[in-house]
């Protein structure tokens, strides 16, 4: 390649090929494909479930019987409480601790690749098995709630969603909200990842990744029982997790919202620095 | 890489770090530091004028409560909004006597609006809204006639029992505000320290009320944590119910909201106000009276029907344990037949005044003996016992 014959440094890979080499590695395990799919089949499950029986009290579920388009919306919020952060979990885990393991991370961290795009490119891989996994729980909740549930047959043209406020929105304004939220979500995950992705970058077991993401969150779950530890949880991430269901009140209140993603920000933040410095400082 | 590289980039994360950290700590202390604001020193007479003269503002706000009155769960009764803890609710209102407010909870919400001329009560947990008409005598007091000596009046009776004082500013959700600091004069028996509350500077609205007892944490705190002052949306303010949802027609013949109504104000200092707590309409079996006045004011009155609560069990009530808000309309339409059961509440004692039982909160305590009087204030239950007695 070198038209002077000089030696010179090997040319770095371009980003695309980088970014490429690790989707296809990512999204050709089994494992990833088998969460998506069981996580898809859950929207659609719910929505059988509300079909078939009385209208739940006292449950975010009661929300969805007879006004489907807002089973996108409840779906995310339940899974955020465990299962969605454990298919980040499991994707940060195969990513550095996995690949440690196996041994092959040591030829990505002799390979003429910056440390700063090999952790980027990691943190690509999981943000997309994060996004997929969000999306398409959205989609089967839209899909499910709208031929299996449907909006409010009494509502019309114009009302597609039944808020918790008493009013309706239109197919439009119902559309954003579920986008919002859904995005939202995201950057949930992205938090949760970017911390699995630290602890998986300090490890060579993927299972201490797995269990320390999960523990970390039942534990957050316990603090947040705790009454005494009551200033201790606006900095729980798990604390803002409620408002998901914020999207469903008219107006929407951006309090909540708002708040809980600066403190998933933090998280980012925090979990980016340390994942950072540990992958730069790390020995081949 | 080299590994200078490497040290420099190790530096930079780190750098990003120490930011962040700095970042947060710096969040966090200027969120709790909040600095009195300068304002212009203002008597207690005139601030109580202004808030009585100033016009009703258009604003859109959180309302937080902090409840740590340590009231009993009643068996039957729903908790919510009613034992200890913290409650927000988002309110709107245009100024001109309309408004909407939303009581959220993590599974649901009930929504209040009021368009003028009807109240809608919408609860999402069984899809119904109710329609209450408004009250016809709902606007009166000081209202009308001169605010100046209406505030005089008010700050002059007030004085008799309690210091009125102007102490200092304060802020609100981010507004200067001025405070009005109630306390009792020593004389007073009561279990209460101090009451205040905080008037914003601009616009004369109150904005935060603070009861204080005997520890150091306030037993209740109803304020606003952030609120704007403004025209507000008028969409907000009409409720079409949507198709589908169940619409109910509410009575307004509930006199038991009434009797709790006049119980509940009991208990604070304002039971000292002459009349309160005389309702014509009732019968004489279910009376109430004021014995003494101001802060150990005590409201002392007989069980509804005359029955004590442990020969009836599940039917008697007493009406200083039940709150206003848990009221509706089925229980008060068949009176006594699905009274929640009181008699588990408290703990048994004796006196001179007879046998009963004690319910002691943080900011009061009631006495119901067994032979079906009754008796709650802010005080004590040594006050209470010598009032039965008179």
């Amino acid at each position: 390649m070198n038209r002077t014959g000089a030696p010179t440094a090997p040319r770095p890979v371009s980003w695309g090929r980088l970014l490429g080499a690790e989707l296809r590695w990512v999204l050709r395990r089994p494992r990833t494909w088998l969460m998506l799919v069981l996580l898809t089949a859950v929207p659609v499950l719910m929505a059988i479930g509300i079909v078939l029986s009385d209208r739940p009290r006292r449950s975010l579920l009661a929300e969805v019987t007879g006004n489907g388009l807002t089973l996108p919306v409840v779906a995310l919020s339940i899974l955020l409480t465990l299962l969605l952060p454990l298919v980040v979990a499991v994707a940060a885990a195969d990513a550095i601790a996995g690949e440690s393991q196996h041994g092959t991370l040591r030829g990505l961290l002799l390979a003429p690749v910056g440390r700063v795009r090999l952790v980027a490119m990691k943190s690509v891989g999981v943000l997309v098995v994060a996004a997929l996994a969000v999306g398409l729980v959205t989609v089967a909740g839209l899909a499910a709630g709208w031929l299996m549930i449907g909006p409010p047959a009494v509502l019309g043209a114009d009302g597609a969603l039944l808020t918790m406020s008493g009013t309706t929105l239109s197919p439009s304004g119902a559309l954003y909200r579920i986008v919002l939220v859904a995005a939202w979500t995201l950057v949930q995950l992205a938090a949760v990842g970017a911390v699995a992705l630290a602890v998986s970058a300090w490890t060579e077991h993927p299972l201490v990744v797995l269990s320390s993401v999960l523990g970390g969150l039942i534990l957050f779950g316990v603090l947040t029982s705790i009454p005494a530890l009551e200033p201790l949880h606006p900095w729980l991430i798990t604390t803002g997790w409620g408002a998901a269901a914020d999207v469903l009140r008219d107006p929407v209140p951006a309090g909540e919202l708002v708040r809980s993603t600066l403190v998933a920000a933090g998280y980012l933040a925090v979990g980016g620095a340390v994942l950072m410095v540990r992958m730069v400082r790390r020995d081949a | 890489m080299t590994s200078g590289s490497r040290v420099r980039r190790g530096g930079i994360a780190a750098a990003l770090a120490a930011a962040l950290a700095l970042a947060l700590t710096v969040g966090f202390v200027t969120a709790r530091a909040s600095a009195a604001p300068d304002l212009p020193p203002v008597p207690p007479e005139e601030l109580v004028a202004s808030v009585l003269e100033a016009e009703p503002a258009a604003l859109a706000g959180t309302v937080a409560v902090d409840n740590r009155l340590g009231l009993p769960a009643i068996p039957g009764v729903p908790a919510e909004g009613f034992t200890d803890g913290t409650s927000t609710a988002r309110v709107w209102s245009d100024g001109e006597g309309r408004g909407r407010l939303a009581l959220p909870r993590p599974d649901g919400e009930r929504t209040y609006v009021r368009d003028g001329t009807v109240t809608w009560a919408y609860d999402s947990a069984d899809r119904t809204a109710t329609r209450i008409p408004a009250r016809e005598h709902d606007r009166s007091g000081p209202a009308e006639g001169d605010p100046q000596a209406a505030a005089r009046e008010i700050v002059g009776k007030l004085r008799d029992t309690s210091t009125v004082d102007v102490d200092g500013t304060t802020e609100v959700a981010g507004r200067p505000a001025y405070t009005l600091v109630l306390a009792p004069q020593p004389g007073e028996r009561t279990v209460l320290r101090e009451v205040r509350a905080a008037v914003d500077a601009e616009t004369r609205t109150p904005l935060e009320l603070t009861v204080l007892g005997a520890g150091p944490e306030p037993v209740l705190r109803i304020g606003f944590d952030d609120v704007t002052f403004g025209p507000q949306d008028p969409a907000l303010f009409t409720f079409t119910p949507p198709p589908g949802v169940t619409v109910e027609d509410k009575k307004f013949e509930d006199k038991g909201l009434k009797d709790k109504g006049n119980a509940d104000k009991g208990t604070g200092p304002d039971a000292a106000a002459p009349g309160r707590g005389h309702d014509p309409d009732r019968g004489g079996a279910d009376a109430l009276r004021t014995v003494g006045d101001g802060w150990d004011a005590v409201v002392v009155g007989t069980v509804p029907q005359g029955r004590g609560p442990q020969a009836t069990g599940p039917q008697a009530t007493g009406p200083q344990a039940t709150d206003p808000q848990t009221t509706d309309p089925e229980t008060s339409d068949q009176r006594g037949a699905d009274r929640p059961d009181l008699s588990a509440l408290g703990t048994p004692v004796s006196g001179p005044w007879g046998t009963g039982r004690e319910i002691t909160t943080n900011a009061g305590s009631a006495l119901v003996t067994d032979d079906g009087r009754f008796a709650a204030g802010a005080v004590g239950t040594d006050v209470l016992g010598a009032a039965l007695q008179q």
